[in-house]
C-alpha cells in the first residue's frame, strides 16, 4: 500500500494541463485531518513544473519563460537566454519573481543563441501561443531545446498542452527527443488524449538553423500522422467496437425482439465471445 | 468552493487519467477510508467477464450482482462461488431490497423480467456489437424495480490498434398504474490505443455519463422490457455520437489549436485576401 505522501504526489504528477490548482484544492479537502501532507508536496510540485515545462511571465515583462530541469540553476532559480535573465519560481503558485540579469557563457553559448534565433520564427509560424527556450546542459557538452504550447478553456471543460524537448549533441550531430500531446476533456465525463513520439535524427550541418529545420520537418510529419490516426481510429477500432446501427440500418423493434432471437439462431449467430 | 471530501474525490477522478481509474480509486480509499463505500458504489470501472459454470455462457461482473466475493450469473441465477447457506448477506427471493453488493436476488416477477431482459439484450448485443458480452441484473424496489444493463466489447488482440468499450446503464422504474417513470444513468467507458513508427504512441481513453428521466406507458411486463430496450438503445446511439465527436473531433481540434500544421502567417494573409475579395464584391 502506498504512503499518503506518495499518493498525493502521484495526484500532482497526474494533474492535466492547466488543472494543477484544482487538483491541489481537492488534495487539501481530502487531507484536512493531516494538513502537513500538503506541505510535503514541494518535491512533487517542482517535478511537475520541470516535466510539464510550466511557463510564467517575468514581472513587468510580457514574454513567457519556461521552467524545466534543463534551465535550472538550483535553489529554485531558472534562466532564460532570450531575456538574458534568471528568476526564482514558486512551484505552488507558478509565479516568477526576483529577476536578475543572466548572461549565458561557455562553449555552447553561440550555438544556443543561433538555435534560438532560428527557433523563434519557427515557433511563431506554427504555435499560436507557445513558449520556448534553448539551454546549455551537461557541462556545456549539449544543448536542450524546449517548446511548450498550452491552450486552456476550462469554461468549455477542455485543456491541452504540446511539449517538445530535443537534446542536440554537437560532437556527434545527434538530435534526440520527443513530442508529447496531452488533451483533457471533462464535461460530464473524463476523456484524455496522451501521445508520445520519440525522435532520433542526425543534423549534419550542426548549425542552429539546421537543427530547427530538422525539428520543423519532423513535427510537421508527426502532426500530419497524428491527424490521420484520429481518422483511422474512428474508422477502425471505434467502428469495430459498436455499430451505429445494426446491419439492417434500422433500430430494433423491441416488441418483436423475441422473434429476432429465433431468426438469429437460424442464422447461426448465437455466438458468444 | 466545495469542501466535501466525497465531491473532491469525484472531482479528482474527473481530472486524473481515466485509463487508470482503478488505481486512483484505490489511492483515494487509502487516503480517505471513510469514502470507500460511497466511492465504490458511484465510480464506474471497466467490467470483468466470468464464465457461468452452469450454462457455459459469459457474464459481466459489477456491484449489482455481487455478494461478498461471489457473483450471480444472469443465465443460471446461481452465485459463483456458491453462497454459504447460513451466511447469505442479501435479502431472499421475494424480498424488497435496494442492495448492490449484498446479494440482491430479485423476486419471482422481477427475475422473470430479468430473464427476458437478458434474452433481449443478447439480441441487441449481437446486432450492435457483433460480439462481446452482455448482462442484465434486476432488483426489487418498493414502488417498482431497478436494474443495470451491461455491455462489453474488446477489439481483437493483435494489430496496431486496441479498443475496449464498456456500457453501464443503471435504471429505476417507478410503476404508476398505466405508466412508469424511468430514470436512466448511462456511462460508457471507451479506451483506445494505437502506435506506429511515424506516430509513436497514442492513447485516447475516457468515460462519459448521461442521464434521462421519462414517463412511458406500460401494458405488461413485456412492455417494461421494450421500454428499457428503447431507452438504452436511444441513449447508446446518442452517446456513441457524442464519443465520436469528443474523441475524434474535439481532441483533434485541440491539437490543431496547440500547433498549426500550416504556416500561421500564410493563413493570416489568406484570410485577409479573402476579406478584401468579399469587400470588393460588395462595392
Amino acid at each position: 500500500m502506498s504512503s499518503a505522501k506518495a499518493i498525493v504526489s502521484s495526484f500532482v504528477e497526474g494533474a492535466p494541463p492547466g488543472e494543477l490548482a484544482d487538483v491541489i484544492a481537492d488534495i487539501k479537502t481530502l487531507t484536512l485531518s493531516t494538513p502537513s501532507l500538503v506541505k510535503e508536496l514541494g518535491p512533487a510540485l517542482e517535478k511537475y513544473s520541470e516535466e510539464q515545462f510550466i511557463t510564467a511571465k517575468l514581472p513587468g515583462g510580457s514574454q513567457l519563460v519556461v521552467v524545466s530541469a534543463h534551465s535550472s540553476l538550483g535553489d529554485g532559480r531558472y534562466y532564460d537566454v532570450e531575456s538574458s535573465s534568471s528568476f526564482a519560481f514558486d512551484h505552488a503558485t507558478q509565479k516568477a519573481s526576483a529577476v536578475q540579469s543572466y548572461v549565458l557563457e561557455g562553449a555552447q553559448a553561440d550555438l544556443v543563441k543561433s538555435t534560438l534565433k532560428a527557433l523563434s520564427p519557427y515557433v511563431k509560424e506554427h504555435y499560436p501561443s507557445a513558449a520556448y527556450g534553448v539551454y546549455s546542459i551537461e557541462d556545456d557538452s549539449r544543448i536542450a531545446i524546449v517548446i511548450v504550447a498550452n491552450k486552456y478553456s476550462p469554461s468549455n471543460f477542455w485543456n491541452g498542452r504540446w511539449r517538445s524537448l530535443y537534446i542536440f549533441d554537437p560532437s556527434s550531430g545527434a538530435l534526440e527527443g520527443s513530442a508529447k500531446v496531452d488533451v483533457h476533456y471533462y464535461e460530464d465525463g473524463n476523456v484524455r488524449l496522451l501521445t508520445k513520439k520519440l525522435v532520433a535524427v542526425s543534423v549534419s550541418s550542426g548549425t542552429g538553423a539546421g537543427i530547427i529545420k530538422e525539428i520543423s520537418a519532423g513535427e510537421k510529419k508527426y502532426q500530419e500522422e497524428l491527424n490521420r490516426s484520429f481518422t483511422s481510429l474512428s474508422e477502425g477500432a471505434f467502428k469495430g467496437l459498436r455499430r451505429q446501427l445494426p446491419v439492417t440500418r434500422q433500430k430494433i423493434e423491441w416488441d418483436k425482439v423475441a422473434s429476432y432471437r429465433l431468426g438469429q439462431d437460424i442464422g447461426g449467430g448465437s455466438s458468444r465471445r | 468552493m466545495s469542501a466535501d471530501p466525497f465531491d473532491s474525490a469525484l472531482d479528482l477522478l474527473r481530472r486524473l487519467n481515466p485509463k487508470h481509474t482503478a488505481e486512483h480509486l484505490n489511492n483515494l480509499i487509502t487516503l480517505a477510508p471513510d469514502l470507500t463505500e460511497d466511492l465504490l458504489s458511484s465510480v464506474d470501472q471497466p467490467l470483468a467477464v466470468r464464465r457461468c459454470k452452469q450454462t457455459g455462457r459469459d457474464y459481466l461482473l459489477c456491484d449489482y450482482n455481487r455478494d461478498g466475493d461471489s457473483y450471480r450469473s444472469p443465465w443460471s441465477n446461481q452465485f459463483d462461488p456458491p453462497l454459504d447457506e447460513g451466511g447469505v448477506g442479501g435479502v431472499g427471493a421475494g424480498g424488497s431490497n435496494e442492495g448492490a453488493g449484498e446479494g440482491a436476488v430479485p423476486g419471482e416477477r422481477v427475475r422473470k423480467m430479468e430473464i427476458k431482459a437478458n434474452e433481449a439484450f443478447d439480441v441487441y448485443r449481437e446486432l450492435y456489437y457483433e460480439g462481446g458480452v452482455s448482462s442484465a441484473y434486476f432488483w426489487n424496489l418498493d414502488d417498482g424495480f431497478a436494474g443495470v444493463v451491461l455491455l462489453k466489447k474488446s477489439s481483437p488482440q493483435g494489430g496496431n490498434s486496441q479498443g475496449v468499450w464498456d456500457s453501464i446503464h443503471v435504471f429505476e422504474a417507478s410503476e404508476r398504474g398505466r405508466t412508469s417513470n424511468y430514470r436512466l444513468t448511462s456511462t460508457v467507458i471507451l479506451s483506445l490505443a494505437t502506435k506506429g513508427a511515424t506516430l509513436g504512441e497514442l492513447d485516447l481513453s475516457g468515460n462519459m455519463t448521461r442521464q434521462v428521466d421519462t414517463d412511458l406507458p406500460v401494458e405488461s411486463d413485456e412492455s417494461h422490457i421494450a421500454n428499457i430496450g428503447r431507452l438504452v438503445e436511444d441513449m447508446e446511439l446518442k452517446m456513441r455520437n457524442l464519443l465520436q465527436e469528443v474523441y475524434f473531433g474535439k481532441a483533434k481540434d485541440v491539437v490543431g489549436d496547440l500547433r498549426s500544421v500550416g504556416s500561421l502567417s500564410e493563413g493570416q494573409r489568406e484570410r485577409e485576401t479573402q476579406r478584401e475579395i468579399i469587400g470588393s464584391m460588395r462595392r
